[in-house]
């Protein structure tokens, strides 16, 4: 066998080209068939009730080439016989890729091994894919970014020419300091919320409920919603509760705020709410709840659980308030929408957002309006809603006190 | 919009000629639908909407709703004349249809294919004028190989379109040509064209992936090189677990070729892997030995047999035939097989031998109960499902009252016939049993006794003169304390719910509670199907039997699952096949 490969070699470069351009009576083609018919006897026999004689040394002309042009490469890799289920696997995953399945194309030694210690092949084809699409989110912002570079460069260059040609002073009130200033104004509000603000609490003892992925999901959830309370007119001051240090929470959380995360105006503790709050004023927020909240009460201490349930572990957060012996109350969501798909829990910063909302307006149809789109279709009826209201009042007998026109209920309840 | 109404000018007419045709023999209106989608797919795009012309979708609605009527007649029929069994093959189906909810007709719009795919081998030229006419995203090579390996195409075709790309690219073909052209000689059973396709990638490429290892055992199994085939399940190996599939091809090429041993081994490392393997493996060792009989192949036959007996597998229609010819082919023993069902009363109907209880042994008890203490109750946070002091409240009841007969779920009950409130509903149940004397435990939640329009308070006085009554707290859940009073109450309890009990099945840990649990749940389940008002109340009867490969030396009753008959996996087949030993003269 390896004496005709040998001999073939010479000949496999100028064989291509000659095969197909010219007609099949070349020699070389004669050569080939009968190299091919002497390894694979039965292939020949085959061929001959095929329908279309003529085109036979066409279509079989290409497998000779493929063995022969392959030879070549064969010897350098005789070297690493001894490769290991790593290296094997990263071929792998070559072959997948030529396969146009969804893998990288680049994949380091720690994401192979992390690759090796998933526990099931659907596991694995599921990070692989993970590995794809984050791949390409970063190609395509790379794209981005060097396009934008260059309209940059472009754009300077041409005020360049103008700033050169007229130039003129111009007065100014300000300096140029507007994202410091912004900074500074959080700053101080933050502060106020610190002293003054309405306590809310993220409770922190999900984390080993939570897998790596999960955990990750639910940082970048709080930093979010961190973010969302800082720009508000009336934050919140924000305790995160039951942080253990040292905890893949915290450690998490201290990586993605870097130096920042020292001058947070958030309490952290290690301790529970249930130690830093009178029981009675604390509200746990789980969509688990049976009682649902009518209106945002001021005077309560609301907690949310930092909690991104993936693998759907129903009533893990409504076990823990009932362990603590906590009022619990979820988001009258089906009331005031026609729920279409997906799941009642709320991420994080929707969850905060929604609380800011209601705590500077009160008014349920505003706040809701972050509920994702395409989880409901649309607004229940006003009047509708305002209806049941009427019923349910009626049936708890409270309706004395209920005065009309008012449907702002916190005035009613006082 | 004016799309829209070009395509309408058009469409009444495809329609009217195609109602015409159809309605004549036609009460199917779900063919009238695929005809009329097909059409109007290949005319024009936008017109995927629904024929919704008033006068012509009436006709339609009214076919329709004839059919559906024409239809569930007949299941209502069969239903009557042979009322299946809660946990058989198909009950749930038919349960889903009687209810009135009809299945999704898969209304699947034709693949339209972008080209014409070539039917005999073309030349390059061909080709690259196919190329030129070919719009799309993908590349041309790629959209073509994919179509014809849906297709099926002829190899020739596919070879001439490789050599076409050779052609052009220097003689090399990328790799998922080369895999789907494989996957079409293999398909076509092509042998030599599958060796040669090996020889190309074993020296191109060092590696391949699992899809290509896979298409390449299939192929070589057939020819003489069938022991590579094994080689590169050890390549696989090396990187992943092979799949059943996998371990099955290279099974049937050991088989083929004669080698049994391989054949076992091969076996055995598959059930080392904890894979399943699939029932055409097991099919193929029935199906190789008909003439060779030594005791070491039989006793390895028994072997899976067995093993389908503790896995709780059941073989398929011909899977159970080759069974009965491998049993009838021993000489000297003269069994006899034969397909039946089993009586009512746990009877083989053709030998008249009795079937299995499907009551636990002790000690399987034991460890149920235990289980389902732990896993599904307490389920390592007690607050999940119950609190603790509510648990502790149920179990000093439960042992204060004498052991129960018959444990209802009082919700499920209630809400079982809508036309009535619940409470009604639940005392006519109690009320039915309470005169057979037997002791009752109904378990509900704390809103029941909160007088309502649904719940009366008179009626809920007598269901606690009738029962004893536990009531848990509206947020915790009932069922796990049915399951635990029924449990807790020895083997004679039985407890009324139409709930499948999936969800806590699934608490369980591993497959053998799970199977044990789903034992226990046939022998003590009664489901009302009757009852309304003043008929007299009926249960689904309960099998006295288990439906399990089993033996008793010289007999074996096998169940085995119907072709035509989809079963869920909380159902069990209805046929047998009996296999008999004449007592040798």
């Amino acid at each position: 066998m390896n004496v005709a490969v040998r001999f073939l070699r010479p000949f496999a470069r100028c064989l291509v080209p000659y095969t197909f351009h010219m007609r099949p009576s070349n020699l070389y083609s004669g050569v080939l068939q009968r190299y091919m018919s002497s390894k694979v006897p039965s292939l020949s026999c085959h061929n001959k009730d095929s329908t279309s004689p003529p085109e036979q040394l066409e279509l079989d002309g290409w497998k000779a080439t493929m063995k022969s042009s392959i030879q070549e490469d064969s010897v350098s890799e005789v070297s690493d016989k001894d490769e290991d289920s790593l290296a094997a696997t990263r071929e792998l995953i070559e072959m997948w890729r030529l396969l146009g399945r969804e893998v990288p194309e680049h994949i380091t030694e720690e994401e192979l091994k992390t690759l090796m210690e998933c526990s099931s092949k659907s596991a694995k084809k599921k990070y692989l894919r993970y590995l794809y699409v984050k791949e390409n989110i970063k190609k395509a912002r790379r794209i981005k970014k060097e396009m934008k570079a260059e309209a940059r460069e472009e754009a300077k260059r041409s005020r360049l020419l103008e700033t050169t040609t007229g130039e003129q002073k111009q007065d100014f009130m300000f300096l140029r300091l507007w994202d410091r200033q912004m900074n500074v104004a959080e700053g101080w509000k933050g502060i106020q919320a610190m002293q003054f603000g309405q306590p809310l609490v993220f409770d922190m003892a999900y984390d080993n409920y939570m897998r790596p992925s999960e955990l990750q999901n639910a940082v970048s959830q709080l930093l979010e919603s961190e973010g969302c309370n800082r720009r508000n007119v009336d934050p919140f001051h924000i305790y995160f509760c039951n942080l253990k240090i040292d905890s893949a929470y915290h450690r998490e959380l201290a990586r993605r705020y870097e130096e920042k995360w020292d001058k947070l105006l958030v309490t952290t503790t290690e301790k529970s709410p249930v130690d830093l709050f009178p029981k009675d004023s604390i509200i746990y927020l789980t969509a688990d709840s049976p009682n649902v909240m009518t209106t945002f009460k001021h005077d309560k201490i609301y907690i949310i659980g930092s909690f991104v349930d993936k693998y759907l572990q129903t009533g893990t957060s409504l076990a823990k308030a009932k362990r603590l012996d906590l009022a619990t109350e979820c988001l009258p969501l089906d009331k005031y929408l026609q729920w279409d798909v997906g799941n009642k829990n709320l991420t994080l910063d929707q969850m905060i957002r929604i609380l800011l909302c209601l705590k500077n307006t009160g008014n349920w149809e505003k706040a809701l309006k972050f509920v994702p789109r395409r989880k409901h279709t649309g607004y229940l009826e006003v009047s509708e809603h305002s209806q049941e209201v009427f019923r349910k009042l009626k049936k708890t007998k409270t309706l004395s006190s209920f005065q009309k026109g008012s449907l702002n209920a916190r005035t009613w309840k006082k | 919009m004016t799309f829209c109404l070009s395509g309408f000018r058009s469409f009444p007419k495809l329609w009217k000629s195609n109602l015409c045709f159809e309605l004549g023999p036609a009460t199917s209106s779900a063919s009238v639908f695929l005809r009329v989608h097909c059409v109007i797919g290949n005319q024009q795009r936008w017109f995927s909407v629904k024929p919704t012309t008033p006068p012509n979708s009436k006709v339609l609605n009214l076919l329709a709703t004839k059919a559906r009527t024409h239809k569930k007649g007949n299941d209502n029929d069969k239903q009557v004349s042979s009322e299946p069994h809660y946990f058989a093959a198909g009950a749930a189906k038919k349960r889903s249809q009687l209810s009135g909810h009809p299945q999704n007709q898969g209304h699947d719009l034709p693949v339209r294919s972008t080209l014409q795919l070539p039917t005999k081998p073309l030349n390059s030229k061909e080709w690259d004028k196919l190329k030129e006419d070919f719009k799309g995203k993908a590349s041309f090579e790629d959209v073509v190989i994919s179509q014809m390996a849906c297709n099926c195409s002829s190899v020739d075709t596919a070879k001439s379109l490789l050599a076409w790309v050779a052609a052009k690219n220097n003689g090399i073909v990328g790799y998922n040509l080369l895999v789907k052209y494989l996957y079409l000689c293999v398909f076509h059973k092509q042998t030599s064209e599958v060796i040669d396709v090996y020889e190309i990638m074993k020296a191109k490429y060092k590696n391949l992936e699992s899809g290509g290892y896979t298409l390449l055992i299939r192929g070589l199994i057939h020819s003489d090189r069938w022991r590579e085939a094994l080689l590169l399940l050890e390549d696989i190996k090396k990187v992943m677990v092979p799949s059943k599939k996998n371990y099955d091809d290279c099974i049937q090429g050991a088989l083929l070729h004669q080698d049994v041993n391989l054949a076992w081994s091969l076996y055995r490392e598959l059930l080392g892997l904890n894979l399943i393997p699939p029932l055409e493996t097991l099919k193929a060792f029935f199906d190789y030995d008909k003439d060779i009989h030594d005791d070491h192949y039989s006793n390895q036959l028994l072997d899976i047999l067995l093993y389908l007996r503790n896995n709780q597998l059941y073989p398929g229609e011909s899977f159970a035939h080759s069974i009965k010819t491998w049993f009838e082919s021993i000489p000297g023993r003269q069994w006899k097989g034969q397909l039946t069902t089993v009586q009512k009363s746990g009877q083989c109907s053709s030998c008249g031998r009795t079937m299995e209880s499907i009551h636990l042994a002790p000690e399987e008890y034991e460890f149920l109960k235990e289980k389902i203490m732990k896993d599904v109750i307490d389920g390592g946070d007690q607050y999940k499902k119950t609190t603790p002091e509510e648990l502790k409240r149920f179990e000093s009841f439960v042992n204060s009252c004498p052991p129960f007969d018959i444990v209802i779920d009082g919700l499920n009950v209630g809400k079982m016939f809508p036309k009535c409130h619940e409470s009604q509903n639940l005392l006519a149940v109690v009320s039915q049993l309470a005169q057979q004397n037997l002791q009752l435990l109904v378990l509900g939640r704390k809103h029941m006794l909160r007088p309502n329009s649904q719940w009366r308070k008179e009626e809920m006085e007598k269901v606690q003169k009738q029962a004893h009554c536990f009531f848990a707290d509206n947020i915790s859940e009932d069922d796990p304390f049915l399951l635990y009073a029924t449990l807790n109450s020895g083997n004679h309890c039985k407890f009324i719910t139409k709930d499948l009990f999936r969800d806590h099945k699934a608490c369980l840990p591993d497959a053998r509670t799970k199977r044990l649990f789903f034992k226990w749940q046939q022998g003590h389940q009664l489901a009302i199907i009757k009852g309304f008002q003043k008929s007299k109340l009926t249960f689904q009867h309960i099998l006295s039997y288990d439906t399990v490969v089993q033996t008793t030396g010289d007999s074996w009753h096998i169940p085995y699952d119907e072709d035509l008959v989809q079963r869920t996996s909380c159902e069990v087949p209805t046929k047998w096949l009996c296999l008999q030993r004449k007592a040798p003269c």
